[in-house]
Order: structure tokens, then sequence, then C-alpha cells
């Protein structure tokens, strides 16, 4: 167990209350996100949490309105979800090249409550460094919230790696340093790349919600024990590594284990799943 | 002949757990109007079970434990692996829970009783149980009474 515990990455699609309320999310899940499991009550998300031995998640939409037709939550039902539970931490998202995008995400945080931002560039089709972006980043690093990037491959039909790139995060990184930047799933199989941006810049965190094979123990310790020794992580990253699930792809449970499974200190650990992530919140507005 | 088929929803709440469900059919029995036939009890649900055994905590322990070491979640490490673990494209996310698979059926999935006179017929310590190998989920049990009509 960790105490204070918080998963840096779910998505809420299967939420049978909100698909209840809201019956076009059901379709974003199936045919957007491309999820097939059930859907089930919020209590399972919540006993997920409990039997992963944590205490709250941040949950992530998507808005794929001008590239898949549909938002995979628009950041009013992620407010309205959060309102169910005070387990949830809320994020935004926007259409990055959409140029009102700097003032929906500040209404998003200011108005709504939110506390940070999710962009996919697979998904949302368009490259991190592209400059028509940097507006919303300028405006993400003056609220203080942190951008949770999707980055290396997807599982969504239609999205395509090389948007995942973490090279076309560079720029990023290094125009804004004050920009909380988190690449998820450990930008894989570009771990490496990953990896050497998160050393060069300070500002760059990475989440652990990597699996792509095999089972969750077996995975996390190719990518982060074979690919990058475990040691680079535990004495170069400490700070900058957030424990993440994909839930629902991945159970959370399944992928804390694997996680406290790697050989980290408890030290560590406690960076992994709480102090960091509150660290990165910590400058929401 | 009647047929009454009632559907519930069970919560489970951890990982692996032993949930008695016995009262759910007492009553499905008792409210489908059937003096004599038979009650078949099922889950829908491919990593999870129906078993009927004593009902003590340290039983329930003992089973959970026996199939966990028949069918582990995650065999040792360099010893073998499951082929389900791997990506399900029809489900968009991988397997890895080939165990509570095998746990399913080897432990069963489905079990019955007769129905005398209304009631529910049973052993004094038998008890009747859904089976959760890959919780916690909201699971559904299929009841199926069926027989003759009061």
């Amino acid at each position: 167990m960790h105490s204070g515990g918080i998963d840096f990455h779910t998505h809420p699609l299967l939420v049978r209350e909100m698909v209840q309320r809201y019956p076009g999310l059901q379709a974003a899940a199936r045919d957007i996100f491309h999820i097939g499991n059930t859907f089930q009550p919020l209590e399972t998300f919540l006993l997920e949490l409990d039997a992963a031995g944590l205490e709250r998640a941040v949950i992530l939409p998507v808005d794929a309105g001008s590239t898949r037709g549909a938002k995979l939550y628009s950041n009013e039902q992620i407010a309205e979800l959060c309102a169910l539970s005070d387990r949830l931490i809320g994020f935004a998202s926007v259409d990055p090249l959409d140029p009102c995008a700097p003032q929906v995400l500040q209404k998003a945080v200011n108005g709504l409550g939110l506390r940070g931002l999710k962009l996919a560039p697979g998904m949302q089709e368009f490259h991190a460094d592209d400059p028509k972006v940097f507006p919303l980043y300028e405006r993400a690093a003056q609220l203080g919230i942190p951008i949770l990037f999707h980055s290396g491959m997807s599982w969504e039909p239609g999205s395509r790696l090389k948007y995942g790139h973490p090279l076309r995060f560079e720029d990023v990184a290094a125009k804004f340093p004050e920009l909380k930047i988190v690449l998820a799933h450990l930008a894989w199989p570009w771990v490496t790349d990953a990896v050497a941006l998160a050393l060069k810049y300070p500002n760059v965190h990475l989440d652990t919600s990597a699996l792509y094979f095999d089972n969750p123990r077996d995975f996390l310790q190719f990518a982060m024990n074979t690919q990058v020794p475990l040691t680079v992580f535990e004495r170069s990253l400490r700070k900058q590594i957030l424990f993440g699930s994909n839930y629902p792809r991945v159970e959370i449970k399944n992928m804390a284990r694997a996680v406290r499974g790697l050989g980290f200190s408890d030290e560590c650990l406690d960076l992994v799943f709480r102090a960091n992530a509150e660290a990165l919140l910590g400058g929401a507005q | 002949m009647k047929f009454k088929l009632k559907r519930v929803e069970v919560q489970s709440r951890k990982d692996m757990e032993m949930i008695d469900i016995t009262d759910h059919v007492q009553s499905a029995v008792s409210d489908a109007g059937v003096c004599n036939g038979l009650v078949f009890v099922s889950t829908s649900h491919t990593s999870s079970g129906l078993l009927v055994t004593e009902g003590i905590e340290c039983l329930e322990r003992d089973v959970l434990a026996h199939l966990e070491r028949l069918a582990p979640k995650e065999p040792p490490p360099g010893t073998y692996g499951y082929w389900h673990n791997r990506y399900l494209d029809f489900d968009g996310r991988l397997g890895f829970n080939a165990g509570d698979h095998l746990k399913s059926i080897l432990g069963g999935i489905q079990c019955f009783f007769p129905v005398e006179d209304g009631k529910l017929v049973r052993g004094g310590r038998q008890r009747v149980y859904f089976v959760e190998y890959d919780g916690p989920l909201a699971r559904t049990v299929l009841i199926q009474v069926l027989g003759e009509e009061c």
C-alpha cells in the first residue's frame, strides 16, 4: 500500500453511470478508443483503486472532435464525473489546433476546476512541436498545470506512430522550461529516447502506463530494466517517474503490482506512486 | 412446465473472492412459483466461477489458494508463460489473465439443486458461491428455476 497513492493515467470510458447519461460515450469507447470490456459502475473503478492500494486517479479525456468526430468525454463531463467522487482528479482536453484552445483550457481549469491537460497527438493528428500549438503550451505553463501527452505506440485504430516519437517533444521541453510535461506509456518502443529527454530536461516526466506484450510484470521488466537499466530510473529520474496504469486497457491492480515488483527502493516507490504526482498537481490554480 | 430466469448482479470487491449467493438462489426459488423441479445456477463470465462448498472462511481461503497454485496469475519467472499474453484486437487490450480463465475451468461455472414443495433442497452445510478470479467487477449470475407450476 502507498498511502495517498495516485494513478496518473486512467480513462473513464467504461463508467456505466456516465454512459447512461450520455449514450454517445458508448460509441466513443467502442469505435474511437477501441475497448471491448463491459461497462461497469463507478464503484468498480474505485474498488480497482482499493485493490491496487491507491487513493486517487487522474481521469483523462481526449477532444477528438475535429479528427474523429467525437470527444472521449468533454471537459464538462469530466467535471461531472469528478463531482461523483473526490477520489477522481479531472484533466481537460482541447483541440490543439483550434485558435481558441488556450481560452478553452483556461475556462476548464478556472471554471470547471480541472487540473491538467491531456493531448493525444496520434488521435488528434498534430505534431507536438508544431508552432501553432505553442500558445496552448504557454497558457498551460501560466496556469501551472501539467500536460500529459500520449507518446509512443497507440492501440487506437487510425492513430499513427509518427506522432508519438519522443523527439517531437524536445522543442516543447526546450522552449517551455516552466511547462510540466508528462510523456505517457514510457513512449514505448522509444524508451531510450524518452529517457534521454527526461535526463536532459527536468520538466519532462514519464509515466509507467506501458503494456504492449506479455504481462505487466514481464513487460515492465523488459522496458524498465532491459531496454534501460532500472538504476537509471532510480538514480537519475526518480523525481520524474509517475505511476500510471492506462486503465481500463490494463487493470490498475496489475500495473501497480508490476511496478512494485521492479526492485525500486521504498523511497523511490513513494515518489513514483505519490510524491511526484502531488508535486505536478500542486501548481494547479 | 414453468421456466423462470433471474439475473443477479454481484459486485465483487477484491481481485479474488468467494461471495455466498445462497440467499439469492433461495429467493429465486421462492419467487418462481415452481413446486417440484430444478434450480440451475451459472456465472456468465469466463474469469469467474460457481462453486458449492461448506460456508466457512478458512475453507474459502483454501479453495482460492489451491486454485491459484494450480493456475497462477503469473507463473514463476523463467518457467512457462501463457499463450493468452498478447494483444486481443477484438477487445482493444492485452489478455494476460489466462490463469483466471483456467481457474474458472478447474472450479466450474455451474451448479444445480432439486426443488421440492417450492423449496430449494440442499445439504445442511452446502452453500452456493459466486467465485471472482479477476475482480473487482460487477458480474452477472443466472438463476434458472424450472419445473411443475404450483
